[in-house]
């Protein structure tokens, strides 16, 4: 994990230095892309823990949704659906995102040095 | 929050209505033959009056689209209830008249097809929606 994490360091440091040295070619949008993309300075970790934590709430939001209707609360039928596609979705985006990460990872195991 | 599926919570305020609409068919066929309930006269007909309502989302600055629907009221028909000609009838009055229901049951039949089309159209929307998704997703498979 902390491989990943300097693995992921490097990519953005890389990346910060991309958008300085193409930032002269297109002056007005390579400013303002930095200065959006700098402002917030969250990092990918944070954003990918938001990501997980929201795919959970989701997930949370289903289970709810699932208990709530066969309970007899004040559920519908379509909401408790749309609530458990919702949850399979984001999760579906999430097994993605991971799969993708471990890639790059793999990916860079193998590189000769 | 992440918006995967677009078009989801429009549909979903769309079925709500539509089950409400579909409650009131069902509550004026089955009232059809009231003939007296307990103000006196006989059952009035039923309708449902949709609404369109912006989305709490939407700051005052985006522009108000009206995203969601809903069963604003249920209001009466109005239109007079059908005489018949039925002396033997409890409710009759003293010439043999009986106030009936001004429910037809074929133009609830014809409500019913329309509501349940209704319905079918806004899921529709949610499994297209779905698909869309699920589709995008496959980007990264090889």
């Amino acid at each position: 994990m902390a491989q990943l994490q300097a693995e992921l360091q490097m990519r953005r440091q890389v990346g910060g230095a991309n958008d300085e040295i193409s930032s002269p070619g297109f002056p007005s949008i390579g400013s303002e892309g930095i200065a959006q993309s700098k402002q917030p300075m969250v990092g990918f970790d944070s954003l990918l823990g938001n990501f997980v934590q929201e795919v959970n709430n989701k997930q949370v939001a289903s289970g709810d949704a699932i208990t709530g209707l066969l309970g007899g609360g004040d559920v519908q039928l379509h909401q408790a659906m749309i609530a458990m596609e919702e949850a399979s979705v984001s999760f579906q985006l999430m097994v993605e995102v991971r799969n993708k990460l471990l890639e790059g990872y793999q990916e860079l195991l193998r590189m000769q040095v | 929050m992440i918006n995967l599926m677009p078009g989801v919570e429009s549909a979903a305020s769309a079925l709500h209505a539509e089950k409400i609409r579909m409650e009131v068919i069902a509550q004026n066929i089955a009232n059809a033959n009231v003939t007296k309930m307990a103000d006196g006269k006989p059952y009035e007909r039923q309708v449902v009056r949709f609404d369109s309502i912006l989305s709490e989302k939407l700051g005052a600055d985006s522009q108000a689209v009206p995203q969601f629907v809903k069963a604003a009221s249920i209001v009466g028909d109005g239109r007079p209830p059908k005489i018949m000609f039925q002396p033997g009838h409890p409710d009759a009055n003293e010439s043999g008249m009986v106030a009936y229901p001004n429910v037809d049951v074929h133009i609830e039949m014809a409500d019913m097809i329309a509501s349940s089309r209704t319905y079918e159209a806004n899921l529709a929307v949610i499994k297209n929606a779905r698909s869309m998704a699920l589709q995008t997703l496959s980007i990264g498979h090889r």
